[in-house]
C-alpha cells in the first residue's frame, strides 16, 4: 500500500490478486450481473490507485477496498435503473439474473440445483432497497462486522442495525417457501 | 406484540446474522430461554440465512485471468475517467456465455374480483384491512427510502462533491401522492398511527423539495430529524401492528 500511494503501479498487481476475487463476489452478490461486478472491481482498483496517497497507513487495506466496491456497485445499480427507466418502463419487481459464473463445484447437479438457487437467492435480495441490500452483503458475503458497515456506508450504528434485521426479515419472507 | 417484544425481534435477527456482541448476546440467549416466539423467530431466520449460505455467487470464480484485469486497470488509468461498461464474459476465451435468465416475480396483491354479492360487514372489513395494510406498505417505502436519504446516497455525475438525491426526490413525491389518497381512503383506520404519519410526511416534504444534488450538510437535517424523533424504529413498531 505504501508504495501504492508513492504512485508505483507495480504495487497494484499483488493488491489485485489478493482480493480481486473477494472484490468480484461481493459486487456479484449485489449486481447478480457478472459485466457489471467485473466493471465494479476494475474501478475499485483504480479508485484504489487514484486514492492511495490519501489512505490512511492505520487502517486496514480490505475493508477500505470493500467500501469502494460496494459504494460503486451501489452507482452501477442506479445507473441501471435510471436507464431502464428511461429506455422501457419496467416493473420494479423485474430481476436480471446472470448465470455466466463457474461454479467452483460443476458437478451437472450442483450446476443445476445451483442455479435454482441462485435465481430465488437473486430474485430476494433485489427485492431489498439499495441500501439494506448493501448492509446485508456487506453482512453475510463478506462478513464486516456492524461498525465497519456503518462506516462504510456512512449511516449510524443504529441504522446499520435496523436495516440489518429489515434486510432478514425480508428475505425469510420471499424465501420462506424454500426453506419450510 | 408488546413494544419491549419488538425490541428483542430486532436482536434475534441480529443474533442469527451473528452480529451481536457477547454481551447483548448474553441478553438474547436469557430471553430466549423464556420465549418460545423468539426462539421460532431465530429458527426461520437461520433457514433463510443458511439457504443465503448455498448461493453460488458466494463461490464465482471471475470470467477473465488476473492478468487480463490488470492490463484493463492499467489501461483505464492512462484513459479519460468515464469508463465504457465493457463485456468481459465475451473476452474470456473458451467460456460459453450462458442465457441470461430473467425472473419476473408475481406482481403483487391484484385485487380479487368477486361476483357473488358481499355483505356489508364483509365489505366494511374487507375495506378496513385495506386502509390499514396499505398505510403500512407506504410506511414501509417511506423508511427504505429515508434510510437511503440518511445514508450517502450516490455522488452526482456531473457535480462531484454532491450527493445524487434526485430519485429519492422523485419517490417522495409519488409517496406524499398516494399520502393523500389515504386520507380520503380510511383516515379512521389508521388513527393511531396519525402522529407518525405526521412525521413522516413532513419528512417527505423535504425530501421531494431538494434539487436532484445537494451537499451532505443539506441532509444532515433530515437526518438529525429522523434520530430525534426515532422515525425508523416507530415505522418497525407500527406497521407490525397494523398488519396485525
Ligand atoms: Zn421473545
Amino acid at each position: 500500500m505504501q508504495r501504492l500511494a508513492r504512485g508505483e503501479r507495480d504495487a497494484l498487481g499483488p493488491l489485485m490478486e489478493r482480493h480481486h476475487r473477494r472484490l468480484f463476489r461481493i459486487a456479484l452478490s449485489y449486481l447478480r450481473d457478472v459485466d457489471e461486478a467485473m466493471d465494479a472491481v476494475q474501478e475499485t482498483f483504480v479508485k484504489a490507485y487514484q486514492a492511495a496517497a490519501r489512505w490512511d497507513p492505520v487502517s486496514e487495506v480490505a475493508p477500505w477496498l470493500s467500501r469502494i466496491a460496494v459504494n460503486h456497485s451501489i452507482d452501477i445499480y442506479r445507473r441501471r435503473r435510471r436507464r431502464q427507466r428511461s429506455e422501457a418502463p419496467m416493473p420494479e419487481a423485474t430481476t436480471d439474473h446472470d448465470d455466466r459464473w463457474r461454479a467452483a463445484d460443476p458437478s451437472p447437479e450442483s450446476e443445476a440445483s445451483g442455479r435454482e438457487v441462485g435465481q430465488r437467492i437473486a430474485a430476494a435480495l433485489q427485492s431489498l432497497p439499495e441500501r439494506q441490500r448493501a448492509i446485508f452483503v456487506l453482512r453475510h458475503y463478506d462478513e464486516r462486522s456492524l461498525p465497519e458497515i456503518a462506516d462504510t456506508l456512512g449511516m449510524s450504528l443504529g441504522t446499520v442495525k435496523s436495516s440489518l434485521h429489515r434486510a432478514i426479515a425480508r428475505l425469510r419472507e420471499r424465501l420462506g417457501s424454500a426453506t419450510a | 406484540m408488546t413494544l419491549f417484544h419488538g425490541r428483542w425481534r430486532a436482536r434475534v435477527s441480529l443474533l442469527a446474522a451473528g452480529a451481536l456482541d457477547p454481551h447483548e448476546e448474553a441478553a438474547v440467549q436469557a430471553h430466549l430461554a423464556s420465549c418460545g416466539a423468539c426462539r421460532a423467530d431465530l429458527e426461520a431466520s437461520r433457514r433463510a440465512l443458511d439457504l443465503l449460505d448455498r448461493d453460488p455467487a458466494r463461490a464465482a470464480e471471475p470470467p477473465v485471468a488476473i492478468e487480463f484485469l490488470k492490463t484493463r486497470v492499467l489501461a483505464r488509468l492512462d484513459e479519460a475517467p468515464a469508463p465504457r461498461p465493457f463485456r468481459w464474459g465475451l473476452a474470456a476465451a473458451g467460456l460459453a456465455a450462458a442465457a441470461l435468465a430473467v425472473a419476473i416475480l408475481p406482481l403483487l396483491d391484484r385485487p380479487v374480483v368477486t361476483e357473488k354479492p358481499v355483505p356489508d360487514e364483509m365489505l366494511a372489513r374487507m375495506e378496513r384491512r385495506l386502509a390499514r395494510d396499505s398505510a403500512a406498505r407506504y410506511l414501509d417505502e417511506a423508511q427504505d427510502l429515508l434510510v437511503n436519504v440518511s445514508a450517502h446516497p450516490a455522488d452526482c455525475e456531473k457535480d462531484h462533491g454532491r450527493i445524487d438525491v434526485g430519485e429519492e426526490a422523485r419517490r417522495s413525491r409519488e409517496l406524499l401522492e398516494r399520502r393523500a389518497l389515504m386520507v380520503e381512503l380510511g383516515g379512521d383506520e389508521v388513527a393511531s398511527a396519525q402522529p407518525l404519519l405526521d412525521d413522516v410526511e413532513g419528512l417527505l416534504r423535504e425530501v421531494a423539495a431538494l434539487p436532484a444534488c445537494v451537499r451532505a450538510e443539506s441532509l444532515e437535517a433530515i437526518h438529525r430529524q429522523m434520530e430525534r424523533r426515532h422515525v425508523l424504529m416507530k415505522i418497525d413498531l407500527v406497521t407490525r401492528e397494523l398488519r396485525g
